[in-house]
């Protein structure tokens, strides 16, 4: 029961933007997908969602995903894409709702509320979408999200969170709730995968760690196996320094000990 | 959101417009229509007809009209069912006629079918742009009317008539004017009768060539084409404005200005029925033209 | 975290409101069918019927062929049409994710435009045996054809590997507009004086030649089409989200996109074949009811092919009162009362007239 990506290739005309990339999450885990930009890291995503034409087999809780249909991939897993893009005036609780009707918690109408309470917006139910500020646009995706898969068991299986980029445009206080919620739906048995940029909240929340360059993963492991000076420094092109002070035990990583 | 009240207030907008609209001009169609005269059964459709009709003397016997009946002025009093080729089959029922005497062309279709299974009597008059297209359609008329003493009478007098009067339009070729008639000048855009029409008919008959044979119909003419037709005479249907103006501009144009008939400032306006209408008036329009064609009532 | 104890702001159920508006708008449609049938220029009015029936008096052959020749199928096919137009308004409207897009999008309008004027200036060039058995239906039947066949073709032009891209259908629609606009410049130019009062009448649109054949031949294919583009209402909601993340909440995109441009071009297609161009409907209706009622298209779809049905019923209503026993073009009607309306929106609301 895990989320496996096995040898994916992907290839903009002739350009191979992913050259047999090989992940698995386990689910009680976040994984996190790092790498510089134009690395592959949404383009990785973008295949294990079935989004975007490639070789290789992607495999969700032992399912290839090749061979399920659109509703049966809704019910084990959602996707939070890095742009929140919406058509016509919907409210906040219809946009939430609407990863309801793939029919995945539609009997459970309280869902939808609870899910825009666990983002801290019940409050903006009312509202339009459109009026929405970029972060708060992105949490009401994150609800819609999360009301799509609101159990992270369901009937023993692991349901999973596919998370691209979600902290993009909130500030510090919101980038720690979001991965806050991730972390809390893997610890309750679902499984998370984030493409994230910023290494540090990485550092903190992620339990396994992918790091991609030049459409090749260069290292899989826990952030301490794998956020080391060596494998960052080679993934980014620039020289950088992983720092672990004692008190805390986990690493951090600081752009002031970077030199190009 | 607080729109609601807003666009709930837009849809009971438009819905009232329409019935507000409906209501106010259903009382006003109603107020408009004339007092039924007791005799009157007859729907005459096409201007032609309805010249027929009236120059048989039984014009006390329509009830109504179209849209393109205007002659003799008094019809412009009876009820208008529109345009003769755009008809609506209540609409034509609603005036109550036994009988509905149609010029060629009269439609659509479907709503002929309808009046038709309504037991409405209907006869069509087909059209023809000849002196014997013009009494065949008094024939008609007059049987449809059940007045052929009538007809014969007037069919021997138009006979008479036409024949007369293109008699006395005849002339050596080498004698006629070249005539171009215009039927709009849109935009800048000449549109010109070719042949086969009837414009080009009634020039024939009054003693001029139609400019253009290189097609058939009424078209859009190339000022080149214009240039190269060489009018004398410039032929238009006569419409309400300043004809001075208009003859301005019309010479000004140009596709017009290096013509023969631009050097003269030679244009001519008849009433459009007269001119293209085909009933029992049209040895008038061919006096009228020939006169103004030549200068003189030959 | 404060907000986990918010939850006293309850959702505004605007769901429920679009499901009394079936309700309130059903009860409309009832209200101006009968009307219809009350009025016109003749006084055969139902009321006069009714006393009449009760007094135990045959009706006339006048009576009959008012209401069951003329009044009826007018009446059957202005709800058709008004329906048809509006639903394809909104289904397209929901798959380009765009409020303005109409089904001329999908070149319905163009083809069939094309496919009727075909028909009117060259009809008479076709075997007679064609014109006998074609009759009267040779114009509405070569418009449907044009518009059916337009639709295909952009379809297949725009579909790579089982992929319909939408742009690529907008960009090609546009294309081949112009291509028919030339083609159907060509025949207006080689047309003749009575051919081109015929174009002229057709494109402005009327339900003058309204018959229970018409409604038999379109009807049914409306009807489909309609209920086929009804059962859209939870993909084209996801749509709204992106193709991409429409695909993530269970939508079967390409099958939505299928379904969607064919209800169009079959409901779309029939009905100008049988009523011409008219103009508004498609476009005013469902905003209206987006503005009244919100987005959510599993109650839109089915509101909007009840108010366009209702306006259509209501505008041709007043199509043949207004300057009876002449009558109007109904497209003139829903155009000089749609088109103020509509910018009175644009005016006061304009902010979420945008979205």
């Amino acid at each position: 029961m895990s989320f496996v990506a096995e040898n994916i290739r992907v290839s903009y005309g002739a350009r191979e933007a992913l050259r047999d990339v090989s992940l698995t999450a386990d689910p009680g885990m976040v994984t996190a997908i790092v790498g510089p930009n134009g690395s592959g890291k949404s383009t990785l995503l973008g295949a294990m969602t079935a989004s975007l034409p490639h070789t290789g087999e992607v495999r969700l809780n032992g399912r290839d995903i090749a061979a399920m249909k659109p509703w049966e991939l809704a019910a084990e897993r959602a996707v939070l894409p890095q742009a929140a893009r919406l058509a016509f005036p919907f409210t906040v609780i219809e946009v939430v709702r609407l990863g309801l009707q793939a029919g995945t918690a539609g009997d459970r109408p309280e869902v939808p509320m609870q899910a825009l309470s666990r983002v801290g917006l019940a409050h903006y139910a009312n509202r339009t979408f459109q009026e929405l500020s970029g972060g708060e646009a992105q949490r009401v995706m994150l609800a819609r999200v999360l009301a799509q898969v609101w159990s992270p068991v369901a009937h023993g299986r692991p349901r999973w969170l596919l998370l691209d980029e979600p902290v993009s445009s909130l500030d510090i206080a919101h980038q720690l709730q979001v991965m806050e919620i991730a972390r809390s739906f893997a610890r309750a048995g679902g499984g998370v995968i984030a493409v994230m940029h910023d290494l540090n909240l990485t550092a903190l929340f992620a339990d396994r760690v992918a790091v991609l360059s030049e459409g090749q993963r260069l290292a899989f492991g826990t952030p301490a196996e794998v956020l080391t000076d060596a494998t960052l420094s080679r993934a980014y092109g620039c020289t950088l320094r992983v720092c672990s002070p004692p008190p805390l035990g986990v690493p951090y990583i600081l752009p002031h000990a970077a030199s190009a | 959101m607080m729109c609601s009240k807003s666009t709930g207030a837009a849809i009971v907008a438009l819905c009232t417009s329409m019935v507000g609209a409906f209501v106010a001009l259903a009382v006003s169609a109603q107020q408009a229509e004339t007092p039924a005269n007791p005799h009157a059964e007859i729907l005459s459709i096409g201007s032609a007809v309805t010249e027929i009709v009236a120059a048989l003397g039984q014009e006390h016997r329509l009830k109504a009209r179209d849209t393109t009946s205007t002659h003799p002025p008094s019809v412009q009093d009876l009820p208008d069912v529109g345009y003769m080729r755009a008809l609506s089959p209540e609409g034509v029922l609603s005036v109550g006629p036994s009988l509905i005497i149609a010029g060629e062309g009269a439609g659509p279709p479907e709503a002929l079918d309808v009046i038709r299974a309504a037991d409405v009597a209907f006869v069509e008059v087909p059209d023809a742009l000849t002196t014997d297209g013009i009494l065949h359609k008094i024939d008609i008329v007059g049987d449809a009317l059940g007045v052929p003493e009538q007809a014969d009478a007037l069919a021997a007098k138009v006979n008479a008539e036409m024949q007369a009067a293109m008699e006395d339009a005849r002339r050596p070729d080498a004698d006629k004017k070249r005539v171009l008639f215009v039927l709009s000048t849109q935009g800048g855009r000449i549109n010109a009768s070719g042949t086969g029409t009837a414009a080009d008919a009634i020039i024939r008959m009054a003693g001029g060539v139609n400019a253009i044979s290189d097609f058939e119909g009424y078209k859009q003419v190339t000022d080149e084409a214009i240039g190269t037709a060489a009018p004398d005479v410039i032929l238009m249907m006569d419409r309400t404005g300043d004809h001075a103006a208009d003859d301005d501009a019309l010479f000004a144009m140009p596709a017009i200005r290096l013509t023969p008939a631009a050097q003269d400032r030679a244009v001519v306006r008849m009433d459009g029925l007269l001119l293209l209408g085909f009933g029992p008036r049209t040895a008038t329009g061919i006096r009228q033209l020939n006169a103004a064609l030549y200068g003189t009532d030959s | 975290m404060a907000a986990l104890t918010d939850i006293d702001a309850a959702p505004r159920d605007r769901a429920s409101r679009a499901r009394a508006l079936h309700w309130a708008l059903a009860a409309a449609l009832v209200l101006v069918s009968l009307a219809s049938l009350q009025v016109g220029a003749t006084d055969v009015t139902l009321s006069n019927l009714a006393a009449k029936l009760a007094r135990g008096e045959a009706l006339t052959q006048m009576d009959r062929v008012v209401l069951w020749d003329i009044r009826l199928p007018r009446l059957a096919m202005g709800g058709l049409v008004g329906a048809a137009l509006a639903v394809s308004g909104a289904a397209m409207q929901g798959l380009f994710r765009n409020p303005l897009a109409d089904p001329g999008i999908v070149g319905v309008g163009a083809g069939a435009g094309l496919g009727a004027i075909l028909a009117i200036v060259l009809g008479g060039l076709l075997p007679s045996w064609v014109n006998a058995l074609a009759g009267n239906q040779l114009t509405p039947f070569a418009a449907f054809l044009g518009g059916w066949g337009a639709t295909l073709l952009l379809y297949r032009v725009a579909t790579r590997h089982g992929h319909t891209s939408v742009a690529t259908m907008l960009l090609a629609g546009i294309a081949l507009g112009a291509l028919a606009g030339a083609v159907s410049g060509i025949l207006v130019y080689i047309a003749d004086d009575t051919q081109l009062r015929d174009l002229t009448f057709w494109g402005l649109g009327s339900l003058a030649g309204a018959s229970w054949a018409k409604v038999l031949t379109a009807g049914p294919m409306i009807l489909l089409a309609i209920a086929a583009a009804l059962t859209l209402g939870r993909g084209l909601n996801g749509l709204a989200l992106g193709e991409a993340t429409a695909a993530h909440i269970g939508v079967s995109v390409q099958r939505l996109k299928s379904i969607a441009i064919l209800a169009v071009a079959a409901a779309t297609g029939a009905a100008v074949a049988v009523s011409g161009g008219i103009g508004f409907v498609g476009i005013v209706v469902p905003h209206l009811l987006r503005l009244a009622s919100g987005p959510d298209h599993r109650t839109l779809l089915l509101n909007s092919a009840l108010l366009g049905a209702i306006l259509l019923i209501l505008a041709d209503v007043i199509a043949r009162v207004v300057i009876a026993p002449a009558e109007l073009p109904i497209g003139i009607v829903t155009a000089v009362l749609g088109a103020p309306v509509f910018l009175w929106i644009l005016l006061t609301r304009r902010g979420l007239a945008d979205l």
